[in-house]
């Protein structure tokens, strides 16, 4: 048995000290997983997923990555941690008035500083490396366009770049596709399953859709109310479990008819 | 199965409370300063007699000296918000809970701006004055301590709404705090900040102009000491010029918001 990627061991969070949103996780995520979390709204996704980069701090448990514990950092420790971890958001968060390729550069930020960023001395390497990641995602003509001229498709792509330039060992992505359209949400979904197959990337998403978490998933983690109901392959999650999981919020499930399924190539899991 | 369908849920009756709440306030107002209506209506053609014999017609034989004092006014306005917008961006960043995750610096410079902006700019020149005595001088520093009280709590909200959402995603790759100031939060904010500066630089333009009356320097000190002397055609044509000189710099700082296209608030 190898060891894990991520070890999350009685996670628990409460904000303001109010109602406990996570009630004490338990999971191990190993590496070359593609982990979707599925759950209805409010039961803790997003939550859950910031915990793991310190987006918000966890009231108790431990957070085992890469040698340290996560939850303990502080500072630049935290910092250079974080550097190691990619985040894909749902609303981009890209610096609209910034050109593309800057943005994409912002991913190196955690690990160079302050005067070289300031004074744009990114090496010949680094600008390569964007360049060539926005050319394969179909950005190279958008390079020095405004991050703000582009569609949300094409923002969620500089997203991707942008992660990706971190060169990180584990990728986590909030919603990634709730903002785009059927189409969009499934290029996008293609390029982010593609990219992380392709660097042999360990992935952590959160999803509404229940049908594209089965698609592309190696592995489903349900949330319901806090708590981790379900962990296991996709091909073992029942109609019944389904149901279990968004009790009372069945209009949630999303509607399959968006159909966003992965292209059978030669970067996709047998589905 | 026809049913009028009602354009409102509210009821008349709380509709009409509250019409006559309204007036029964203004109408204790109207008793309780002992101001009669009837004599500010019978007043009216008195005034406009007064005005017409003597102020007109608008003296403009000063022009040049009065041509200095608008140089004055304008300049005020323009170094005044030059300053207070970095003195601001300073304490609205310290002011932003995004940006000062210290709640002690936080509530110390809140507390301090809200100070300056709750004392109008009347004020802080005639307190000044004591200090620096009559002058241009106290007009400035004046406008600069108003405009910092106002624009610090305008920037700090507009730095919120920003790092609320966007600068996550700097703060998730390990960027540092300046590096999100820099890289995140400054190119975002610009808008926001010609926005504001702007719409202050509009304020500060009348602000300055009333600002001599209390012995500021600018154009309000030569209005002021012309109706002392009650030489009221030249006041006539110095308030003339005042109101051409505010409508030409809203024309163009209306026309500079189109050219930089950012729009109104
Ligand atoms: N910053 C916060 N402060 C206080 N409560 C919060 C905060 N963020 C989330 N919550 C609460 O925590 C609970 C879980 O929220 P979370 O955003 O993790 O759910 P989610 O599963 O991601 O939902 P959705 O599918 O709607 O995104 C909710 O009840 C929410 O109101
Ligand atoms: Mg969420």
């Amino acid at each position: 048995m190898t060891t894990p990627l991520l070890s999350i061991k009685g996670l628990q969070k409460s904000y303001g000290g109010k109602k406990m949103v996570l009630k004490g996780m338990d999971a191990e995520i190993f590496h070359g997983e593609f982990i979707v979390v599925i759950g209805p709204s409010g039961a803790g996704k997003s939550t859950f997923i910031r915990c793991i980069n310190r987006m918000v701090d966890p009231s108790e448990g431990e957070l085992l990555f890469d040698g340290q514990d996560l939850a303990k950092l502080k500072g630049k420790k935290l910092r250079v941690a974080r550097s190691k971890v990619g985040m894909i958001f749902q609303h981009y968060n890209l610096i609209g008035r910034t050109n593309v390729i800057k943005n994409v550069l912002h991913g190196r930020l955690g690990q160079i500083p302050f005067y070289k960023s300031a004074l744009g001395l990114y090496t010949s390497e680094e600008k390569s490396m964007a360049f060539h990641l926005l050319t394969k995602l179909g950005l190279g003509e958008h390079i020095y366009k405004k991050a703000s001229a582009l569609s949300g498709g094409q923002m969620q792509r500089v997203g991707i770049a942008r992660a990706m330039m971190q060169q990180p060992k584990l990728l986590l992505a909030d919603e990634p596709i709730a903002s785009l359209d059927p189409k969009s949400a499934q290029v996008v979904m293609d390029q982010i399953h593609a990219i992380t197959k392709e660097n042999n990337l360990t992935c952590i998403m959160n999803l509404h859709q229940v049908e594209v978490a089965k698609n592309y998933a190696t592995r489903i983690i349900g949330i319901k109310d806090g708590k981790i109901v379900y962990d296991d392959v996709p091909a073992k999650l029942t109609n019944e479990m389904i149901d279990y999981i968004y009790e009372g919020k069945e209009e949630e499930m999303g509607q399959p008819a968006t159909g966003v399924e992965p292209v059978k190539g030669e970067f996709s899991y047998g589905a | 199965m026809e049913r009028s369908i009602p354009l409102s849920v509210e009821k008349k009756a709380k509709t009409y409370l509250n019409l006559g709440l309204l007036m029964a306030v203004v109408l204790f107002c109207f008793l309780y300063l002992n101001v009669n209506v009837g004599d500010i209506v019978t007043a009216l053609p008195n005034l406009v007699g007064f005005l017409v014999d003597n102020f007109m017609p608008p003296n403009f034989t000063n022009l040049g000296v009065y041509m200095g004092a608008v140089m004055d006014t304008i300049l005020f306005a323009i170094v005044g918000t030059y300053i207070s917008a970095f003195l601001a961006f300073t304490f609205g960043i310290l002011m932003s809970e995004a940006m000062m995750p210290n709640p002690w610096v936080r509530g110390l410079v809140r507390f301090f701006i809200s100070f300056l902006r709750n004392i109008p700019v009347l004020i802080w020149a005639s307190l000044l004055i004591f200090v620096f005595g009559i002058g241009n001088m106290v007009g400035l520093i004046a406008l600069i301590l108003a405009t910092v009280g106002f624009l610090s709590r305008s920037y700090a909200e507009s730095i919120n709404e920003i790092a609320g959402s966007k600068l996550e995603s700097l703060r998730a790759s390990g960027a540092g705090w300046w590096q999100i100031l820099f890289h995140g939060l400054i190119p975002e904010f610009i808008p926001s900040w010609m926005n504001w500066t702007l719409f202050s630089f509009e304020i500060n333009i009348r602000a300055s102009a009333i600002l001599g009356t209390v012995g500021a320097g600018g154009l309000g000190i030569l209005i002021q000491t012309n109706l002392n002397m009650r030489n009221f055609t030249e006041a006539a044509a110095l308030i003339v010029i005042l109101v051409a000189m505010v409508l030409l710099t809203e024309a163009a700082v209306s026309l500079l918001r189109k050219r930089l296209s950012i729009g109104g608030h």
